[in-house]
């Protein structure tokens, strides 16, 4: 796994935790080397709490009703899954802000089994009112875009992918809430998220082959969705792939439908690529997961000729 | 025996037909001392920043808390007579966002220990010395998340923390749980056993305890009974959840009148 996003994370920690002394940060027995600086500049704000997810996500919100702005770091199961009721409740009901960082994402702990999968955490927290949702593809974005919630009282969750998509992005562009427009183009739009820009990238040249011009939105931000930015695309592209690492309920593709659908005389065609209705038995590497599951440039040309 | 407060939550329940009235009236004595002696607040400034903090973990209990709540100002006679109707602020379970002097919102069982905990460590780190205490169930005392608390806050050395237990059998006849002091003092708790019905005891004991940043969290097994104070409720499971009909809130009123 690629330790670019975690050291991101530990250095933005260390950034943030000098300069605001109410970032405390709970881990639950991962990144703990890797935040030793955060823990030495920042005595008494870091604690490896323990292998006990609910209890660590509930404690955060009582720091976080006297004044901090708790970070709560382990995998994304263990938080999102396990600890659901303690997101639902003790943030979401009691209006109390938390930073919940993850790392083992959808498969990308890909050797280790279901058990340290996360294929739905987009889908159970967009159920959450209040919940900010946050996919940085690439170190800048999560550095900027925790610096611009972090303390806004809201519970944010920052799911933090173990590939990077390589894209170089302008600081400016990195703004929470908005999409990014790669490219643009004329009769397509790729809506991309996370490390998957980089697929929707290597596909345009062989979509120009077969005479798409494809405009490439991507969305560090899921929650809320960039809804301006899409509708504009959409309108005037008419056709839609959205490729996103995710189960097949309540990604970022059932909410292009729902907004589309809302909007009067649209008519689009869709398309997208994710993990689909089942569990991941296999095996392998990210990248084998990527070319098992259809996360390729290939898969891209394949939609489009067969469905768009 | 705290007859006014029984009353009153027996009433309260009566006009909202719905609530607890047995796993309320067990912690009576408990809550009246430590609003009455202990605990420090502001009921019309109820976030003051140096209040201590209490929570009622045990959520479904909050009609006895709502009771004392307004007795000390923090809420209204007008919000008790608007218990569980629209425009009210007061349900079956305390909801923190709409309640003044409510720290936690609570019902499911096994959170407000640990958001307690959560605002123990805050504070040991901000080095204030507000204390934090923290009232449970014994049936909730089955969720895992309690004794995942009794562990890390014994690790986490949080002298400023007190968890109550009350033990009202809730659990004995679903879990039993014996030795409950036994298995807080295997965790590195300080652990005192008390009648949860004498406010003498309970006084006692409080006044005793020393709050620290560093020493071992404490807890307190305050034994109780389930609907203490009226006969035919004491200890009868059947009025768990239940409403008094007309006739038998009649004969509460008899003996506690």
């Amino acid at each position: 796994m690629s330790n670019l996003m975690r050291q991101a994370f530990a250095d933005t920690m260390l950034e943030i935790g000098q300069k605001d002394d109410n970032l405390a940060v709970l881990i639950g027995d991962i990144s703990h080397f890797i935040l030793q600086p955060f823990a030495e500049k920042c005595p008494g704000r870091f604690y490896n709490i323990g292998i006990c997810e609910q209890t660590i996500v509930n404690m955060a919100a009582g720091l976080s009703k006297v004044g901090f702005h708790p970070v709560v770091h382990t995998i994304s199961p263990f938080i999102i899954e396990r600890a659901f009721e303690q997101i639902k409740i003790d943030f979401g009901y009691q209006k109390l802000g938390v930073n919940l960082v993850t790392v083992g994402s959808a498969f990308d702990y890909g050797a280790l089994g279901c058990t340290h999968h996360c294929y739905d955490d987009f889908a159970l927290l967009k159920n959450i009112p209040g919940m900010e949702i946050i996919f940085p593809g690439s170190p800048i974005e999560f550095n900027l875009l925790f610096k611009q919630r972090y303390d806004n009282g809201l519970p944010t969750y920052f799911r933090l992918p173990a590939a990077t998509h390589d894209v170089n992005l302008k600081k400016e562009q990195i703004i929470f809430g908005k999409g990014i427009t790669i490219k643009t183009g004329g009769n397509l739009t790729i809506i991309a998220i996370g490390s998957q820009l980089k697929t929707a990238m290597l596909s345009i040249a062989p979509l120009n082959d077969i005479s798409i011009d494809a405009e490439v939105i991507y969305l560090p931000t899921i929650q809320p969705l960039d809804r301006k930015l899409i509708l504009r695309s959409l309108a005037k592209t008419k056709r839609c792939l959205v490729i996103e690492e995710h189960g097949k309920y309540g990604g970022v593709y059932d909410d292009i439908l729902r907004l589309v659908a809302d909007e009067p005389g649209m008519n689009i065609r869709y398309s997208s690529i994710n993990i689909g209705d089942k569990f991941v038995h296999e095996y392998g590497s990210y990248e084998d997961h990527c070319d098992k599951l259809g996360f390729t440039p290939e898969n891209i040309v394949k939609k489009v000729k067969s469905g768009l | 025996m705290n007859k006014n407060i029984r009353l009153a939550i027996a009433e309260l329940i009566y006009n909202a037909g719905e609530g607890h009235i047995p796993s309320a009236y067990s912690i009576v004595e408990v809550l009246s001392v430590l609003y009455r002696k202990f605990l420090k607040f502001q009921s019309k400034k109820s976030d003051w920043p140096d209040r201590d903090y209490f929570i009622l973990s045990k959520g479904h209990g909050c009609a006895a808390l709502y009771v004392i709540l307004e007795q000390y100002g923090f809420i209204t006679k007008k919000d008790l007579e608007k218990k569980g109707q629209p425009g009210g602020i007061l349900g079956g379970h305390p909801d923190a966002s709409r309640v003044p002097g409510v720290e936690a919102s609570t019902g499911s069982l096994g959170h407000g220990i640990v958001t307690a905990m959560g605002v123990a460590l805050g504070l040991k780190i901000k080095k204030k010395k507000n204390k934090v205490v923290v009232l449970i169930g014994d049936g909730e005392s089955n969720e895992g998340t309690v004794w995942e608390t009794a562990l890390v806050a014994a690790n986490l050395k949080l002298g400023n923390f007190l968890v109550i237990v009350d033990e009202n059998g809730s659990t004995a006849r679903i879990l039993p749980m014996p030795d409950m002091d036994k298995k807080w003092a295997s965790f590195g708790w300080e652990v005192y056993n008390i009648d949860g019905h004498s406010e003498t005891d309970i006084g006692k004991i409080l006044s005793k305890l020393k709050f620290t940043f560093n020493g071992k969290p404490k807890v307190v097994i305050a034994h109780t009974t389930k609907g203490k104070g009226v006969s035919f409720i004491e200890g009868n499971s059947a009025w768990h959840s239940r409403v008094p009909k007309d006739e038998e809130m009649e004969s509460i009123r008899k003996e506690l009148l």
